[in-house]
């Protein structure tokens, strides 16, 4: 069920409790363990943090800890699946829920006493109505059984007749249960059909904490990530993200007006938080403009810098904003103080000309300390490359990036900005030799990527996150580049090694590329409906049903199965 | 754990060394100073001075070593507990576990003292700052059980949310660490 009240119905039930905690392994899920805990600190609430990566680690998780715990708040996982069917939880286990993933399995929504959900009741939800998905069993039988009953003390002479009448109105019913039932499932279909995903969880824990009047600059700093994270990963619309960002301005103001008044300003280490309407150049103040322009998305798919033709129009559109290539070439601090002043603006004037209506997006920024400045969009990036990083193994990763999004860690947040700047750099490679050796296939309904084993950083790719943003940049590079206007419309599917001794795939499937594009992905049940008729051997762990692992042999007649599928 | 081993393992051979040394030295002198007294050779006065001075030195470095040794051991008491470790015990001779556990005996004995049911005064070293503390589990440890009852289970990578008096002992065996955040 869903929670109207968040304080209530879940922080003061449990803050008498010891609870254990499940995270997600993405920014969004960070964040928001990050404020729960500051919530928990503060109220001394004891709790268990256990990181989770997917569906076989949470039931594992869930298996080491339900004799000591109660109370399971999960975060960003298990919304979407039938959670008490999957862990087979005792009586009196309760799951608070907080997770983006939609849709909302109806078991969840529909369950009053273990399933609290943590969620807005959006518009956006469109769960069906209870009468139309469940219905008691018990009202027809007994209605039947009684008219039974009731034929044995009648007289035999009617006993004919009223049975032509029983066994009408069975029929009747039979048919009108089949009827119900084939609605059902065609009501089920259209809601479970596609994938997409809700408010960021940090945002919900941060609200609670403005409720309960707890809310810090530094949490108010971790929703904005989260946020962020959404925006980055493109998990939600752009009108979305400019709601929410809306939203956080309402805070982020009013924590800047609290300190308005006093006499002595604030000293140069406290935070401080500010909206930017800043570029969209990836990383661009911890790198030389010059690298960020080359490796950000954006401005590489427009100009097309895989191409000769797209470096000198590169060249050009530095000559037009009078940037000289020394300067640019160097690092951002080192910039001379004039260009950097008005450095938006002009970049905003001359990417119109180019065709960039969009290079500037509406993001916050964070300072503290003299020379500490960062954008959100940084620290995601940050954050991300040291959640898969490929040196160390997850549990490692996990804490790495859970101590990066605290202001204390600075040198592990300039760490992971130098493991991003390198997978930047890798995803910008990749995509250049993938466009340049016609290494996308359309297949009909959909387009089609395999990375050969022997590409370089192919390890990097063999996490979801880092696959998922390669797909993307992929995707609007190849629509900015192929004259087919049919294939511009078509969604991708890529493929990476992910383990070469067990001998897998990793497969992840994501929606057609477009300016209004819902961001909705049907990918999941397809996924699961080929490896089904083909009983190939695939692994469906991942929180979002879009990612799969397959078995390298299973690879041709999965795809073959998908293409008559969507075909 | 390790700078212990090192430090600790008992000179015996070294100490054997310098009381043999110190045997000859005594012996060398008391023959001198006999030969002295007989015979009036009064030059042999120097070298038995000398001798002599060498004893006091050595004497003085081993009764400063061992000192050290029962002071360390002292601190053990502080950082491990009343209970060592067998890789600890094992560089430590017969006289100084019986130091170790009269030592042990007295500050059991003054910490009853204090207060009406004693006073544990090897928690707490540092003034507290709050009366939780989260803590990142770096081995698996199994489980734990706290003062309510209530088990843990402490796994690798893991972060929990303790009082901090349950996790002090762990923490300084290395099995939690202390986030600071």
């Amino acid at each position: 069920m869903f929670v109207t009240d968040i304080r209530k119905e879940f922080y003061e039930v449990v803050a008498n409790q010891r609870v254990a905690l499940l995270v997600a392994s993405d920014i969004d899920a960070l964040c928001a363990c990050k404020i729960l805990q500051s919530l928990f600190h503060c109220d001394q609430v004891q709790y268990t943090l256990v990181p989770v990566t997917g569906w076989q680690d949470l039931g594992t998780a869930f298996l080491e800890h339900k004799e000591q715990f109660r109370y399971f708040v999960l975060i960003n996982c298990g919304a979407n699946v039938d959670l008490l069917e999957m862990l087979q939880p005792d009586d009196d286990s309760v799951f608070f829920i907080c997770d983006t993933h939609r849709p909302v399995d109806v078991v969840n929504v529909y369950n009053d006493s273990q399933i609290k959900l943590l969620i807005k009741q959006d518009d956006d939800l469109g769960v069906p109505s209870y009468d139309d998905i469940f219905r008691d069993e018990d009202d027809e039988e007994g209605g039947d059984s009684g008219n039974e009953s009731d034929e044995g003390s009648e007289p035999s002479g009617k006993r004919r007749r009223f049975d032509e009448g029983a066994v009408e109105r069975r029929i009747e019913r039979q048919r009108a249960k089949r009827e119900w039932e084939a609605r059902r499932r065609e009501i089920l279909f259209d809601y479970e059909q596609y994938e997409y995903h809700g408010t960021s969880a940090a945002m919900m824990f941060f609200e609670l904490a403005w409720v309960l009047t707890k809310d810090t600059k530094d949490m108010l700093w971790w929703a904005v990530i989260g946020l962020t994270d959404q925006w980055v990963h493109d998990k939600i619309t752009h009108m979305k993200y400019v709601t929410d960002i809306a939203t956080m301005q309402r805070h982020v103001s009013r924590h800047n007006h609290r300190n308005e008044d006093e006499e002595n300003s604030l000293s140069i280490d406290c935070m401080r938080i500010s909206f930017e309407y800043d570029l969209r150049l990836s990383l661009y103040q911890h790198w030389s403009l010059y690298e960020s322009i080359c490796n950000s998305s954006y401005t590489s798919c427009n100009f097309k810098l895989w191409t000769l033709n797209g470096q000198k129009k590169l060249q050009e559109f530095l000559a037009d904003m009078g940037l000289p290539l020394k300067q640019v070439r160097q690092k951002f601090h080192s910039m001379d103080m004039s260009i950097k002043e008005n450095l938006r603006e002009v970049i905003e004037e001359s990417s119109n000309k180019y065709g960039m209506k969009d290079i500037r997006i509406q993001t916050f920024g964070v300072h503290f300390g003299y020379k500490n400045r960062f954008l959100a969009n940084d620290m995601v990036h940050a954050c991300a490359a040291l959640l898969e990083s490929a040196e160390k193994d997850d549990g490692d990763n996990f804490i790495n990036a859970l101590d990066s999004l605290s202001r204390s860690n600075l040198d592990r947040l300039h760490s992971g900005i130098d493991l991003a700047k390198r997978k930047l750099i890798a995803v910008q490679q990749t995509v250049a030799s993938c466009i340049c050796t016609n290494l996308i296939l359309s297949q009909g309904p959909f387009l089609y990527c395999y990375l050969m084993e022997g590409t370089p950083d192919v390890k990097l790719f063999s996490k979801p996150m880092a696959l998922t943003l390669l797909c993307k940049y992929l995707l609007r590079a190849f629509v900015h580049s192929t004259r087919n206007k049919r294939c511009k419309l078509l969604p991708l599917i890529m493929a990476a090694p992910r383990d070469v001794e067990k001998g897998t795939v990793i497969v992840v499937g994501i929606p057609p590329e477009s300016e209004t594009s819902d961001k909705k992905n049907f990918f999941g049940r397809a996924f699961e409906k080929a490896a089904e008729s083909t009983s190939s051997r695939t692994l469906h762990d991942h929180f979002d049903t879009s990612i799969i692992e397959l078995k390298t042999e299973d690879r041709s007649k999965f795809l073959d199965a998908l293409i008559t599928l969507l075909s | 754990m390790f700078c212990v081993t090192v430090w600790f393992c008992s000179q015996e051979d070294g100490l054997r060394q310098i009381l043999q040394e110190m045997e000859s030295l005594y012996e060398q002198n008391q023959s001198d100073v006999n030969e002295a007294k007989s015979d009036g050779r009064a030059e042999l006065i120097p070298s038995i001075k000398l001798r002599h001075c060498c004893l006091l030195r050595n004497q003085r470095c081993v009764a400063a070593y061992l000192y050290d040794r029962l002071l360390r051991i002292r601190a053990l008491r502080w950082e491990y507990g009343s209970v060592l470790p067998a890789n600890v015990r094992f560089h430590m001779c017969a006289e100084e576990l019986q130091w170790f556990s009269q030592y042990k005996k007295s500050l059991a004995s003054f910490m009853r003292s204090l207060g009406a049911d004693g006073l544990d005064i090897t928690q707490d070293m540092k003034p507290p700052k709050s009366l939780y503390i989260e803590v990142r589990c770096l081995k698996d440890h199994g489980e734990f059980e706290i003062d309510d009852g209530t088990v843990i289970l402490l796994k690798k990578n893991s972060q929990h949310f303790l009082p901090r008096w349950k996790c002090e002992q762990l923490i300084r065996q290395g099995v939690l660490e202390h986030v600071m955040s």
